[in-house]
Order: structure tokens, then C-alpha cells, then sequence
């Protein structure tokens, strides 16, 4: 590949003198190359080569090596499909789903109005909501485990509970009830709402004054109306991509629960699940790289269905 | 800060019913809706605020019974203490971020921006394949590919090494897909002079093209920037040396760690996100359009 | 990884593009590469006159000073260069992943089980130790042998006790627990606005679930290799794990985990199960005020447990020097007793596996420490290498189950079994 690109710079310099027709087809099919192959190299060996390569040891057992011998088939398929942790893990993504998909939606679109709505100090508001955005998940953990719900008297939300006389909550402990989603929740809430608030303003600025003044004109109420008739159905196409990306960086939570909760079973999304399978001290890679094939088919036919559906993704 | 970043006076969402309608009614929806921003922007400081407090205390200050709102005295020495601790290397994981962030950032917006260029604009015969396998990664998890690539970087001698952290993280489909996208709709008439002039391909699109999408690359590396510094689990493997590690994969340690030192923790988590406040500040603009961009066109 | 990242879709990609890549970018790469900070005997190597390279990984001690002391042996080493790798944080998945590559440790600390044989992963170091293997707890040699061979040597043993605060029994009017339904008594009366009765992990105890079932007479495996921890008896220890944990006297969301001594010298629990190795700083704190005690027997036909944890040293089956880390580890582990005095008595507390060393080891004859050692003698017992990870996962996942969601043990344990069998046919079938 190198020599193609090599050859195609030289060519590329001597186009310059722009010679005619025949020598330009022949310098765009070399110039095309020059632009795209670098980056197409690259692709292929670190993006290319290790699907191959997942795809190759899910047929294997592959235990505690990545150059296994022992070719066992679709076992490693069958055992993930009938591993309850696997199973329960696609669960607990469902439950979190379930959770952060609406609240993000419904949060993300009050706050665009809310912010869109005062005429003073905009800026700073969006500010401030997106500023979270700056923070990683480990910087956010960190403050929700150690200072917020820690199970102890001197978390922050034990104390506010404390002055209204309630005992302190192993908010990331006690499963009955599952007070652990809430950290898990909020902690997520807090990072993104931003971003999806920026996605929602940028979706309301988009809708053209005039339909709000025929609006009026035909006599439609401010408030309630006017957002149910005229800004919802206008932000179609921003809230389609909130809903799917949420979905999809759902899908692929890992750094909260990681951080927060560790491996433990009751609240394990796939990615932390496979991550403890494949390089936990299970070490097991043939059925981690299984479990991860069967994730990826799940993720691409969710992206297909709803794209289909709502005809996501074309070129606006 | 940026008021200027929005068309905010040509076409505006909610505000016109409100400007509309008078009376009692408006009036308490003007208070609740100024109520609730306050609130919510409270909220939202908050755990802003638990870092630095958390950072200045002592840790019986922070563990003692009944909530201190502030420390009962600023504990500056806490800073010193974190980049005098020998088990985590916080100067070192900073500049590794840095460099990461840097390094990475630009490394691939260089070769998106081409890549993307080429599949617009130049006409080939393998473009649309080409473009196929590009979204065919869009939608590949992480996990899948996390073990091979890890073994393959391993491989190639890069574990604990800038490389390692950088390199296999040059090439986004994602980024070169929005870059098609951004100069299929770039005015060919621009690009139609330059030919006229006489410049190829490469001097077209370095002399014109790219003086013309400055604010959508800037943009586009202003989240990609905050996207390294904040990356956790490529970094948390490659990173088996502590000189390499950076300052995600600091920070976790602590937390992970046997032995937790409360403020110290905090002050971490203050310096690692300082950068990143900074870079809001001045680059809000470009943040702000490049969320929309990426996010809508995704 | 993208899930990180608030910027979600952009971040999810940025995943993607982790894995991608340019081999042809090698000048950009080498410049990078110049940045590594990773010098061939950097961190604490050192040691003239060899080109050889070691490279030694540790997890993170908790106590101050012990990384300064690994680096001082490692430098004291004159036949190769040793790199010390101390690794706070997740070592169990960074040592899994190092030893994937062969840029991985060549002697690495860690607990042996019969995979990493299967796999390859360690070297038996028999010929280094058999001149000395007399001198070992036997303990020591057994929870490191496969198949007759020996693959570590071990470096500490941390028998796990609880640790109780002698002045809050008695102002409960207590005697220190002699059953499990006594120690849940203990952990009630001992609750209070301020403190609970006991700290045993954010996870509700899992530490605590092999000595619950040894405690009930049960074992993890059978000798001959069947699994042993669903007997009626047991899954009693389980249900009596669950009470202590419904009852409300154990303390759950501490900032530090039951490895660290903090929840305890906060006064945030009245007693907590840790090693060895927090005596010092425990006794530091409250004195003559602290008595130790293993998990009580589940009943009179019970017996007590100490479970013996501690960390091995191996060797790197991919490792480039083999030969060369071996001399190493002998050199460490079994010639330098000063040093293993050293590690084991200067920082926290740990028994030498020597038996030599432990009976001169004065600063565990007085006091807690002493009562620690004669509880781990008596009622010891460790590690069984064909008790895989994979199988400790399945029981702890069934001991969660019934521990925090109050599952049927019955069926709990049934799963676990089941797992724990395909395992075992897998492995020895």
C-alpha cells in the first residue's frame, strides 16, 4: 500500500501542470488514492483485522490464549445463548434502557424549551447544563460513589435523608429494592443531558418563525398547543436521533457500572459482563468473542429496524 | 459566553407564545419557568462543587458526622500531595493525555478529512465499496473487536506505549462519514475556480477547501479532543505501565484501589477535568456546533 | 471506549476507532513511541553489569511503603535488571491481558489454578525449591501443586479473621461469638445510629462465603474432584449469610472496600473481616483493645474457618528468560530471607510461609497477631488450584443471590453446581 501512495504523491504533483484530459482520469484515480488510502490502510488493519480476528476465535477454545488450536464449532454460540448471566446481562440492559431512554428524551427536550425560552442569560444556562459533558464517566462515578450515594452518614444524599429523620441507604448495595439504579440512573442523566439538550436547541432554531406566526393567526393557544401541533412534530428528525443514539450508548454502557458497582451480577450490562468473561480472570475468549458477535448482531439489527422505520440516517 | 453561536434572532423555538399572550397566566408560567432553570442549574452544580470541596478538605472534614458545607480550613497542600504521590503518576498521566488528546485529535482529523475529501469529490470506481466498509464499522460494538485489537496492538509491541493509545484510534469511520457528508454539500463553485487556476486535487483541497470548513473541522476536533481525554477502557488496557497511563485511567486506580485517600481522589478528579472546563470556555462555539453536527448527522 | 463518553454516538465510534489503524504511519509511531517513559531498567531495576531485563508485576499493597521496599529488592538484584510494575487498581484483568502478550510480566505475583497450567501460562519451579520445600507450610506447597508439580512459591499468607472491638462486647455484655447465630446476635446489639455491627464488604460478604461453607464442615471440591458446597449444611451457612445480611447490622456502601482497615478505624462498623495484613494500622488505633476471632462454626458439629489467603510468585511460561527469572524468584523468595522478614513483618502483617521464618518472627508472637497465627494454624485452610475462577464466579454469583436478593439456596446452589461440573468435566473429564 505504501508504494500506491508513494507513486500517487509524485503524481499528484506533476497534475499541477494540468495537462489534458487522458493524463487527468489517470492522476484522479491516483490523487483518489492518495486521499483515501491512508486512511483505508488503516481501517483494514485496525478495524478490519480484528473483527476477522474476533470472528476466528469465536469457533475456537480459546481459553487464556488468542492463538488457539481446539476448533469446537458453534459451541461457543450455543454456550452464550444458553448462559443465564449472558442472558440476565441483556436483561439488565433492558431495565436500563427502559429507564434512561425516556428520561433522557423527556429531560433533554424541557430543558432545550427551558433554556430556549428566557431571552436572558441563555448562554450561561446551556452553559451550565452542558459543562457535564467535560466530565468522564470515571470523574462522575468517583463523585456519585464517594460523596453523593455513599451508604454511610457522611454521603450527601444520606445526609439530606438524615435531616428528615430517615437512615442512611447503601444506595449501591441493597438490591431489595434496587436502590442501586438510581446512582446508576442520575450519574448517566448528568453527563449526557447536555448533549442531547444542544441536539434538541439546535432542532428548535431550526423551525422557521413562520409557522409559529400562522399558527397564531389561525388562532392555536400558546403553550401546550402550539408545542404538541407545531414544535414536536418539527423536531421529528432531532428526536429519532436522540432516541437511537441513546439506545445504541446504552447498548454499550460499561465505564458507570464498571466503577460503580464492579462485576456483580444483579446489575451487569454485556459489555461488562463480556469484559469479565474475555479478560476478567475467567480469560475466556472464544465464548467473550462469541458473546460480543451476538451483541453486534443485535445492535445492527436494532439500528436497521429503526432506520427503516423512521428513515434515520439519509443524507439531509 | 458565546451568544453569538445561534441564529437566535432570525428563528427562535418557544419564546414567541410567551411574548404573546399576557396576564396572570404568563406571568406564573414566566416564575415557574425561571424557577425551574434555577433549580436545575443547582442540581447540575452540585457534584462541581462536591470536587471542590471534597479537594480542599481533610479527610475527617469530609467523613465527619453532620455535612460541612465548606472546609473548616482550605487545604491547598491536598494539590501537592497528589502529584508527590509516587503510586500514581498524575503529572505524568496528564501530559500522556495531553498528548493523546493532542496527538490523536489532529492525527485523525488529518486523515478523515482527507479520506472523506477523496470519497466525495473524486470520482472512482471503488468509492462506494470503500464507503460501505466505512459504515459497516459504524455499527460494529466495541466489544467486539476490543480482545483482537488488543492482541494485535500487543503484537505489534505497542502495549504501554503513546502508540498504543493513539494510533489504533486514528482511523474513525465515523469521522471520515461526516467529512463525506460535510464536502458533498461544499459549493462546487469554489472548488470549479481552483481547477480553472490549474491546482490538482491536493492543491485544491489544501489552498481552498480546507481555509473554507475551518469552523467545521474546529468543530469536529473540539469533540473528538474532550472524546480521547475522557476514553477509559482502551486506555485502562494499554496502559499496563504506570508512565502510561493516562489520566482516566489514573483517577480509576484510586477508586479501584485497596486503600482509598478521599481528598486525594478529589484533587485528581478537579485537575483532570480543569483542561476541559478551560476548553469549554473558549471553544463553547465550535463545541456547540460540532454536538449538533455529529450528533444529528450520526 | 465510547460508552464513556457523554458525547455518546461520537464516542461510541471513537471506539471504532481504536481499531483502527495505520501500519504505514511508522515515523509518526516511532515518535510516539520515543514518549513511552518505559527506559529498559527504569522503575526501580538497576543492577549492573547484566543486559538481561526482567520485568516483575505486583498488585497495589495497601501500606505505606511496600512499593519503595519491592523496588529496593528488585535494585539489590546484581545477575539481571528487574522492572517493578506495581499496579494499583484492576490487576486481576491487567495481568490477565499482560499475560496475553508477550510484552506481559516474566514473574508475576497471583494465585495459581489449574487453567493457567492447562494453558501454559506458568513454568513449574520445582528444582528451585526442592532443596528448602520441607521448610514450607505444607498448606503452601498443596494449594501450588498440580499434577505433582509445583508452580509458585509462595511469598505471604493472609489468614482472613474478623476483627472485634473487645470494649464494645463487653458493654454489650458479650462474649466473642462462638457460632454463626452468635455472631449475628453480636452484630445486632453491637448496631447502633453511629455504627454497625459488622463490615464484611460492599457486597454484603461474599469474603466471607467459603468460610461460611467451610464452616459448615463442606469443602469447595471433593478430593477426587467433585463439587462440595451444595450439602444441606451448607446451603444452612448461605441461608444464616443471608440473615446476618437481612438483619441490618452490617454496614454496605463504606468508601473503602473490606480489604482496607478504614471502615473499622472509622469507627464506622463495631467489627470487620480483613487479613493479616491490617494489624498494624488496627492496633495502631485502638491497642490492646482488639481481639480477633476465625468465622465462627455454623454449630457444635461445625468447626471454625480461617480462610488463608495470600499471594504467590510465578513465572511467565512466555516470558524470554525463564531461567533467568527463576534464579530470580529463588533468589527472592527463598535466599533472601531478610528481605522476606522484611515484607512480611515491616508494613502490614503477613505469616512468612517459611516455617523457619515464622517461628522467629517475634512481632507475631504477642497480642492479636499471635491469636491470629494459632487461629490460622488451627483452623487454616487455602486455595484448591482445581477450584478454577470460572467456578469461584458461579458461587459467587449463587451466594449474591441468596446473600442480598434472598434466592432458595437449594436452587441457587443447583446452578452453581451445575456450572461448576461442566467445568470440572471440561478440566478433568
Amino acid at each position: 500500500m505504501s508504494a500506491v501512495t508513494e507513486s500517487s504523491t509524485a503524481d499528484g504533483t506533476k497534475t499541477s501542470t494540468g495537462k489534458g484530459r487522458r493524463r487527468g482520469i489517470r492522476g484522479s484515480s491516483l490523487a483518489f488514492w492518495l486521499f483515501v488510502g491512508p486512511f483505508l490502510v488503516g481501517l483494514l488493519v485496525f478495524g478490519y483485522v480484528p473483527i476477522v480476528w474476533s470472528l476466528f476465535l469465536s469457533f475456537f477454545d480459546a481459553r487464556n490464549t488468542v492463538t488457539p488450536t481446539d476448533f469446537v464449532g458453534l459451541r461457543n454460540y450455543a454456550d452464550m445463548l444458553t448462559d443465564p448471566n449472558f442472558l440476565s446481562s441483556m436483561v439488565t440492559f433492558t431495565v436500563f434502557a427502559v429507564f434512561i431512554v425516556p428520561l433522557t428524551f423527556a429531560l433533554s427536550l424541557g430543558l432545550a424549551l427551558l433554556v430556549n425560552g428566557v431571552r436572558v442569560a441563555r448562554a450561561f444556562f446551556r452553559s451550565v447544563f452542558f459543562l457535564p459533558t467535560a466530565c468522564s464517566y470515571v470523574v462522575a462515578s468517583l463523585i456519585w460513589k464517594l460523596s453523593i450515594f455513599n451508604g454511610v452518614r457522611f454521603g450527601l444524599a444520606n445526609t439530606v435523608l438524615s435531616w428528615f429523620g430517615i437512615e442512611n441507604i447503601a444506595w449501591l448495595s441493597t438490591v431489595n429494592p434496587p436502590w442501586y439504579w438510581i446512582p446508576l440512573v442520575t450519574v448517566r442523566l448528568w453527563l449526557q443531558l447536555g448533549f442531547y439538550m444542544i441536539l434538541f436547541i439546535a432542532g428548535l432554531q431550526r423551525i422557521p418563525t413562520e409557522l409559529y406566526e400562522a399558527a397564531y393567526v389561525d388562532g392555536a393557544k400558546p403553550g401546550w398547543q402550539v408545542f404538541r401541533f407545531i414544535t414536536f412534530p418539527q423536531l421529528r428528525a432531532t428526536s429519532i436521533a436522540v432516541l437511537l443514539l441513546n439506545l445504541i450508548a446504552a447498548y454499550q454502557a460499561f465505564d458507570e457500572f464498571y466503577n460503580l458497582v464492579g462485576n456483580v451480577n444483579y446489575a451487569r450490562p454485556p459489555l461488562v459482563y463480556l469484559y469479565s468473561v474475555s479478560l476478567g480472570s475467567i480469560q475466556d475468549l472464544g465464548r467473550g468473542s462469541a458473546g460480543a458477535l451476538i451483541l453486534a448482531v443485535i445492535i445492527m439489527i436494532l439500528t436497521l429496524v429503526q432506520s427503516r422505520i423512521f428513515g434515520f440516517g439519509k443524507a439531509d | 459566553m458565546a451568544t453569538t453561536t445561534q441564529p437566535a434572532v432570525r428563528t427562535t423555538g418557544t419564546p414567541v407564545p410567551i411574548g404573546h399572550s399576557r396576564g396572570p397566566m404568563a406571568t406564573v408560567a414566566k416564575i415557574a419557568r425561571w424557577a425551574a432553570l434555577l433549580v436545575t442549574t443547582l442540581v447540575f452544580l452540585v457534584p462541581f462543587y462536591l470536587i471542590v470541596r471534597n479537594a480542599l478538605s481533610t479527610d475527617a472534614d469530609i467523613t465527619a458526622p453532620g455535612w460541612k458545607v465548606f472546609p473548616s480550613a482550605l487545604q491547598w497542600g491536598n494539590i501537592a500531595e497528589l502529584f508527590n504521590d509516587s503510586e500514581v503518576p498524575m503529572a505524568r498521566a496528564l501530559w500522556n493525555s495531553a498528548v493523546v488528546g493532542v496527538l490523536g485529535t489532529g492525527g485523525q482529523l488529518l486523515l478523515a478529512a482527507m479520506a472523506g475529501y477523496g470519497l466525495a469529490r473524486i470520482p472512482h470506481r471503488a468509492a462506494d465499496k470503500i464507503f460501505y466498509l466505512i459504515v459497516a464499522t459504524l455499527m460494529i460494538p466495541a466489544a467486539v473487536t476490543f480482545i483482537p485489537s488488543f492482541v494485535l496492538v500487543s503484537s505489534l509491541g505497542w502495549v504501554s506505549s503513546l502508540r498504543g493509545l493513539i494510533i489504533p484510534g486514528l482511523f474513525s469511520g465515523f469521522a471520515a462519514f461526516l467529512f463525506r457528508q460535510y464536502f458533498i454539500n461544499f459549493p462546487k463553485e469554489l472548488e470549479e475556480a481552483a481547477r480553472v487556476d490549474g491546482l490538482g486535487y491536493w492543491r485544491t483541497f489544501w489552498l481552498i477547501v480546507v481555509p473554507n470548513s475551518l469552523p467545521f473541522c474546529a468543530a469536529i476536533a473540539a469533540i473528538t479532543f474532550i472524546a480521547n481525554w475522557n476514553a477509559f477502557l482502551w486506555p485502562l488496557v494499554i496502559g499496563q505501565d504506570s508512565s502510561s497511563w493516562t489520566v482516566q485511567v489514573a483517577l480509576s486506580t484510586f477508586v479501584t484501589a485497596q486503600t482509598i485517600n478521599i481528598h486525594e481522589l478529589f484533587v485528581a478528579a478537579g485537575v483532570s477535568i480543569l483542561p476541559l472546563v478551560l476548553i469549554f470556555v473558549f471553544l463553547q462555539r465550535y463545541l456547540v456546533q460540532g454536538v449538533a453536527e455529529t450528533g444529528i448527522k450520526g | 471506549m465510547t460508552p464513556t463518553q457523554p458525547a455518546g454516538p461520537w464516542s461510541r465510534r471513537t471506539f471504532l476507532r481504536r481499531t483502527g489503524g495505520l501500519a504505514a504511519l511508522g515515523a509518526f509511531a516511532a515518535a510516539c513511541g520515543g514518549n513511552t517513559g518505559r527506559p529498559a531498567s527504569g522503575g526501580g531495576g538497576g543492577g549492573g553489569g547484566s543486559n538481561t531485563v526482567l520485568s516483575q508485576w505486583y498488585h497495589q499493597y495497601g501500606e505505606t511503603g511496600t512499593k519503595e521496599a519491592a523496588l529496593k529488592y528488585a535494585k539489590a538484584y546484581d545477575k539481571a535488571a528487574v522492572n517493578v510494575q506495581w499496579t494499583p487498581g484492576d490487576y486481576a484483568s491487567k495481568l490477565a491481558s499482560g499475560l496475553l502478550s508477550d510484552k506481559g510480566p516474566d514473574i508475576f505475583e497471583s494465585q495459581l489454578n489449574i487453567a493457567m497450567v492447562q494453558s501454559k501460562q506458568v513454568v513449574p519451579l520445582d528444582d528451585i525449591i526442592s532443596d528448602v520445600k520441607d521448610d514450607f507450610n505444607a498448606n503452601d506447597i498443596t494449594t501450588n501443586t498440580v499434577d505433582g508439580k509445583l508452580y509458585g512459591i509462595r511469598m505471604i499468607d493472609d489468614p482472613q479473621l474478623i476483627y472485634y472491638r473487645k470494649s464494645l462486647l463487653d458493654k454489650a455484655g458479650l462474649k466473642p461469638p462462638t457460632t454463626i447465630d452468635e455472631l449475628i446476635t453480636a452484630a445486632k446489639a453491637l448496631t447502633n445510629k453511629n455504627m454497625k455491627g459488622l463490615y464484611a464488604g460492599n457486597d454484603g460478604g461474599l469474603a466471607m462465603g467459603g468460610p461460611a461453607l467451610y464452616s459448615s464442615g463442606g469443602t469447595y471440591l471433593t478430593q477426587d474432584h467433585k463439587p462440595n458446597f451444595t450439602g444441606e449444611r451448607a446451603l444452612q451457612a448461605y441461608s444464616k449469610l443471608h440473615e446476618l445480611y437481612a438483619s441490618k447490622s452490617m454496614l454496605l456502601g463504606a468508601p473503602t472496600e473490606w480489604t482496607d482497615p478504614g471502615a473499622f478505624i472509622n469507627e464506622l462498623a463495631a467489627m470487620q473481616w480483613i487479613g493479616l495484613w491490617a494489624m498494624p494500622a488496627i492496633l495502631k488505633k485502638f491497642g490492646d483493645d482488639v481481639g480477633v476471632m476465625a468465622f465462627p462454626k455454623l454449630d457444635a458439629q461445625g468447626k471454625d474457618a480461617v480462610y488463608s489467603g495470600g499471594w504467590t510468585q510465578f513465572v511467565s511460561a512466555k516470558s524470554k528468560n525463564v531461567e533467568a527469572a527463576k534464579k530470580f524468584v529463588r533468589w527472592l523468595w527463598i535466599d533472601k530471607t531478610d528481605f522476606q522478614e522484611d515484607w512480611s513483618l515491616s508494613y502490614g502483617f503477613h505469616i512468612p510461609p517459611r516455617k523457619s521464618l515464622a517461628a522467629k518472627a517475634k512481632k507475631l508472637q504477642t497480642g492479636a497477631a499471635a491469636e491470629a497465627v494459632k487461629l490460622a494454624a488451627d483452623n487454616g485452610f487455602t486455595d484448591n488450584p482445581a477450584w478454577t475462577p470460572k467456578m469461584g464466579t458461579a458461587f459467587g454469583d449463587m451466594l449474591t443471590n441468596i446473600i442480598k436478593k434472598g434466592a432458595d439456596p437449594a436452587a441457587e446452589a443447583a446452578k452453581a453446581k451445575k456450572t461448576s461440573q461442566a467445568e470440572l468435566d471440561r478440566l478433568f473429564g
